[in-house]
C-alpha cells in the first residue's frame, strides 16, 4: 500500500501542476495586477521549483498537515471534514438502496430466468446503466421537485439535525447516483447466482430434499455473492468521486463538489488532498473486499 | 463556471447578458410587510467575506447587505452619502469626510474615524489584500476628529469616491478582525454595520443573514432574514426558482428569460448594466499588429444578429467601453453598422486568418460559430480554439499573451475610468492585448485627476472614439441587470452594477 500511496502523490502532484493555468489569476479575478499576481505566487510558494513545491507538500502530508486552500485560506482537513458528513450520507444511502434493490432483483431473475420477470429486471438494468446519472438526476428534479413539488431541490440537512428533513433532501440524489450501480450489481447478482445454481451441490441439495427457499438463500446467494462484493467495493471505494456529477446537479455540499470547484480554481492543495483521500478509500475497500472472501468463502484464506 | 466573473461567461449565462430597457411588473407599489426570508441564488460560490479580500462577484451581493460602505449610489449611479454625510472635494489632494454618528457595528464597536483609517489603512497594507490598486492613489489617512477623516492623496483621484461605494470603502469593524484573527474570512461575525448581519455560512450549502434590529437607518430592513444559495449551473437555478426553493436570482440563461417573463408567478425586468461583451485583440502580434485588420474584423461583425442569436435581444449593440448606464455614454458613438459590412471590410483587409479562444460553454461555441460565419463573408478565416477556463486566462492574461483573439467580457465599474484606465492606457494592468495610444493615454490620464464632471465626459467620450477606431477589443454589446424573482418579491430596485441591496425589499 505504501508504494502505491506514493506512486499516487507523485501523480497527483504532477498532474495537477501540469495542468495549464495560474491559481493566482482564478484567485485574483477581475483585480488581477502583475504586482498582485507575483505576490500571490510569493505567498503561495508558487514561485518555487516544482520540486521542492513536491518536498513541501509531501513533508506537510506526511505530518498530518494538508496545507490551507489558495482561494479560502481554511486548512484542507477542516473544508474536507466539513463535506464528508454530506458525502457519505449521499454513497451510503445511494449504496444501500442500490444493494436492498439489486440483490434480491438479481436472484429473482436468476430463479425465474427467462420470464418476464427477468427481462424486466434487466431491461432496467441495462437502461441503469446506460442512462448518465446526470440525466436521471435532472429527470427527477424535474417531476419531483418542480412539477409535483413532493422533493426539495437540492439543499442538505444532516441526518442528526433533522432525520426526516435529511432523507426528504437525500432521496433525489441518492436514487440519481445509486442507479447505475444497482444495476451493474443487479447483472452481476443475476449471472453468477445462474452459474452457482447450475453447480452439482445444488442438485445434490435439491436431491436431498432441501426446500426451494433453502437452497437459494442458504446454499447458493453466499457463494454468488463472491463476484459481487468485487464489484459493491469498488462502489464503496468510489463513495466518494463517484459523486461529483450529482453533487454538483443537486447542489449537494459534499467532497466531490469540492473537487469540481477547487479543479476549476486549480485550488491544488485541496485538489491533491481529495485525490489522495479517494486513492486511499480505494485501497482500504479493496482490503475489506479481500477479507470479506474469506468470510464468504472458508476455503480462501489468508494464513 | 464558475463563476470568475469577468471572462466570457457573461455571455453565456448571463441573463444579465444583454441590455435592452425592459421592464415587466416592477412590485414597487403597497405597503412595506416586515417578516419573511428571503433566498437568493448565487451563480457560484463565495470564497472570502472579508472585503479586503474578495476578488468575486457573487461575495459583493452579499458584502453590499452586511458591509455599509463610506458612499453608496443611487441607480443613475450618482454617488450619494453612505456612512460619510458630506464631503469636500474641493482641495483635490486632500478629501475631507464628515461621518455618520451613532452608527454601531453589530458587535456593538461604535463607527467612528479611527474605523476609517484602520480599514483603509488594512486594504493598503495587509499581505492579502486586494484592494492595493483600488487605494493606491491615497497616501495617509488622518483622524481629524471622531467624525472627520482626512484622506492625503498623492495626486488627485476623480475616481476614489465611486471606488469607495464598493469593497474598498466597506467598513469592517476592528474588534472583530483582531478577534477572530484567520476565521475573519470565513465566520466574520458582527463585522458589518449593514442592514443585515452574518449568522453562519455552510459553503455550497447556504450562507444566511438576520435583520439588523439595530441599524442606523430607522424602519429598514423589512425581511427577517437573507439566505444565499450556491447553485452552480443556470438550469438548476431556474429550476429552484420554479420549485420555490428560491424567491430571487442573480442570473438565469437568456433563451429562458422570455418564458419567466410570460410567467404570471415570476419578475423578469431589467436595466442597462456597467460592463461590456466582446473580444480582445492581440495588438503586439500578427495579424492584428496591423490596425486595418483589427478594423476588418469589427466592421465585418454582425453585431445585430449575435444579440438576437445568442443574448436573446436582451441587452443592445455597443461598440465601446462606455454603456449606456454611464454618465459618459455617448449615444453617437457609431463607427461601424450594427448589421455588419462584409464588403467595407474586405476593402480594409482580407485573406488573413486568426484564430480564437474561448471557452466549452455551449453558448460562447455559439457565438464563436457564429462569427465564423460572418467573418467569412469577408474572406476573414476565424479558427475557434476551447480552452478550459483557468487555461484560457493564464494565455490571454499573462506574458507573453499568447493569444490573436480572446473572448473577455467584463462586468463594469461606476467610474468610467474603471471600464477604460485598465483596459486601453498603455501597460494597463488588463490591457491584454498590447494596446498603446499616445493620444488615448493623454485623455485617459487627465480624467483621471480633473475634478471636472464635464472634462472628463469628453476626454473619456474622445477617448472611446479612438480607442472603438483602433480596435484593439471587438465590442458586441452591453449587459443589462435584472430582476429576476418570484412574485412575492417588493419593492427591488435595480441598480446599473447588478448588485442586490435588499435593505427596502420586502415579501409579500
Amino acid at each position: 500500500m505504501v508504494p502505491a500511496a506514493f506512486l499516487v502523490t507523485v501523480a497527483v502532484f504532477s498532474i495537477i501542476h501540469l495542468t495549464p493555468g495560474d491559481p493566482a489569476l482564478i484567485i485574483l479575478g477581475e483585480d488581477r495586477t502583475p504586482d498582485a499576481v507575483a505576490a500571490i505566487h510569493q505567498q503561495l510558494g508558487l514561485d518555487q521549483p516544482i520540486y521542492v513545491q513536491y518536498w513541501i507538500w509531501l513533508s506537510n502530508v506526511l505530518r498530518g498537515d494538508l496545507g490551507r486552500s489558495f482561494t479560502t485560506h481554511q486548512p484542507v482537513e477542516a473544508l474536507i471534514g466539513q463535506d464528508l458528513p454530506a458525502s457519505l450520507e449521499l454513497g451510503l444511502t445511494a449504496l444501500v438502496w442500490s444493494l436492498l434493490v439489486a440483490i434480491p432483483l438479481g436472484t429473482v431473475a436468476a430463479i425465474r430466468r427467462g420470464t418476464l420477470v427477468d427481462y424486466l429486471a434487466t431491461g432496467i438494468a441495462v437502461g441503469g446503466v446506460s442512462i448518465p446519472n446526470f440525466v436521471i438526476g435532472i429527470v427527477l428534479i424535474f417531476l419531483f421537485s418542480v412539477t409535483l413539488r413532493i422533493f426539495p431541490f437540492g439543499g442538505y440537512v444532516p441526518f442528526t439535525t433533522d432525520p426526516f428533513e435529511s432523507l426528504r433532501h437525500v432521496l433525489l440524489p441518492a436514487l440519481a447516483l445509486g442507479t447505475a450501480g444497482a444495476a451493474i450489481t443487479m447483472r452481476f447478482t443475476r449471472s453468477s447466482m445462474i452459474e452457482v445454481l447450475n453447480n452439482d451441490y445444488i442438485r445434490t441439495a435439491r436431491a436431498k430434499g432441501a426446500g426451494w427457499l433453502r437452497v437459494v438463500f442458504a446454499h447458493a446467494l453466499k457463494n454468488a455473492l463472491i463476484p459481487v462484493v468485487t464489484i459493491v467495493g469498488i462502489q464503496i471505494g468510489g463513495i466518494l468521486e463517484g459523486a461529483v456529477v450529482t453533487e454538483t446537479i443537486f447542489t449537494w455540499p459534499g467532497v466531490g463538489r469540492l473537487a469540481v470547484e477547487s479543479i476549476f480554481n486549480r485550488d491544488y492543495q485541496v485538489v491533491q488532498a481529495i485525490v489522495l483521500m479517494a486513492a486511499l478509500s480505494f485501497m482500504v475497500a479493496n482490503l475489506l473486499v479481500d477479507l470479506a472472501y474469506a468470510w464468504l468463502d472458508p476455503r480462501i484464506s489468508y494464513a | 463556471m464558475r463563476r470568475v466573473a469577468s471572462i466570457v461567461c457573461a455571455l453565456v449565462v448571463l441573463a444579465a447578458c444583454g441590455g435592452s430597457t425592459t421592464s415587466s411588473t416592477a412590485n414597487n407599489s403597497g405597503t412595506p410587510k416586515k417578516g419573511g426570508t428571503l433566498t437568493v441564488a448565487l451563480e457560484s460560490e463565495l470564497r472570502v467575506l472579508d472585503p479586503a479580500e474578495s476578488s468575486l462577484l457573487v461575495e459583493r451581493e452579499m458584502y453590499y447587505n452586511v458591509y455599509d460602505a463610506l458612499f453608496t449610489i443611487d441607480p443613475s449611479l450618482k454617488i450619494l452619502p453612505g456612512l460619510v454625510t458630506k464631503w469636500d472635494t474641493s482641495d483635490p489632494k486632500n478629501l475631507v469626510f464628515t461621518l455618520r454618528q451613532n452608527v454601531k457595528f453589530h458587535d456593538g464597536t461604535v463607527f467612528d474615524a479611527s474605523v476609517v483609517k484602520f480599514n483603509l489603512e488594512r486594504g493598503k497594507k495587509l499581505p492579502t489584500s486586494k484592494r492595493k490598486s483600488d487605494l493606491a492613489s491615497v497616501d495617509t489617512v488622518e483622524v481629524k476628529d471622531p467624525q472627520t477623516v482626512i484622506l492625503h492623496l498623492k495626486k488627485p483621484d476623480a475616481t476614489l469616491l465611486s471606488t469607495l461605494v464598493d469593497r474598498a470603502g466597506m467598513m469592517v469593524s476592528p474588534t472583530a478582525v483582531q478577534k477572530l484573527g484567520k476565521d475573519f474570512d470565513v465566520n466574520p461575525m458582527g463585522a458589518g454595520t449593514g442592514p443585515f448581519q452574518f449568522v453562519e455560512w455552510k459553503r455550497n450549502d447556504h450562507l444566511t443573514l438576520t435583520r439588523n434590529n439595530a441599524y442606523w437607518k430607522s424602519g429598514v430592513p423589512y425581511l427577517d432574514g437573507v439566505t444565499f444559495r450556491a447553485i452552480p449551473d443556470v438550469n438548476a437555478i431556474l429550476s429552484a426558482l420554479k420549485s420555490g426553493d428560491i424567491d430571487v436570482a442573480r442570473v438565469i440563461a437568456a433563451k429562458d428569460v422570455a418564458g419567466v417573463k410570460a410567467d404570471s408567478n415570476f419578475i423578469y425586468r431589467n436595466i442597462p448594466a456597467i460592463g461590456f461583451n466582446g473580444f480582445e485583440l492581440n495588438s503586439a502580434a500578427p495579424p492584428f499588429s496591423d490596425p486595418a485588420k483589427r478594423r476588418a474584423v469589427a466592421t465585418a461583425l454582425d453585431r445585430t444578429s449575435i444579440l438576437k442569436n445568442i443574448q436573446f435581444n436582451i441587452g443592445v449593440v455597443g461598440y465601446g467601453p462606455i454603456p449606456p448606464a454611464s454618465w459618459a455614454y455617448d449615444p453617437s458613438l457609431m463607427p461601424y453598422s450594427a448589421k455588419g459590412e462584409p464588403d467595407k471590410a474586405k476593402a480594409l483587409a482580407t485573406g488573413f486568418s486568426f484564430t480564437y479562444k474561448t471557452t466549452s460553454d455551449p453558448i460562447n461555441q455559439q457565438l464563436a460559430q457564429l462569427m465564423q460565419g460572418q467573418l467569412a463573408k469577408a474572406g476573414i478565416t476565424m479558427n475557434v480554439q476551447t480552452e478550459e477556463f483557468a487555461a484560457l486566462v493564464q494565455e490571454c492574461q499573462t506574458p507573453p499573451h499568447n493569444f490573436q483573439a480572446c473572448g473577455t467580457n467584463w462586468s463594469g465599474r461606476i467610474d468610467p475610468d474603471g471600464n477604460m484606465y485598465a483596459w486601453f492606457h498603455t501597460g494597463g494592468d488588463t490591457n491584454d492585448g498590447q494596446y498603446s495610444n499616445s493620444a488615448v493615454d493623454g485623455f485617459l490620464d487627465d480624467a483621471r485627476v480633473s475634478p471636472d464632471t464635464a472634462k472628463r465626459k469628453s476626454d473619456y467620450q474622445q477617448a472611446q472614439k479612438q480607442i472603438a477606431a483602433d480596435a484593439p477589443y471587438v465590442f458586441l454589446s452591453f449587459g443589462v441587470s435584472p430582476q429576476i424573482s418570484s412574485n412575492k418579491v417588493h419593492n427591488f430596485t435595480l441598480y446599473p452594477d447588478g448588485m442586490i441591496r435588499l435593505m427596502e425589499v420586502w415579501k409579500g
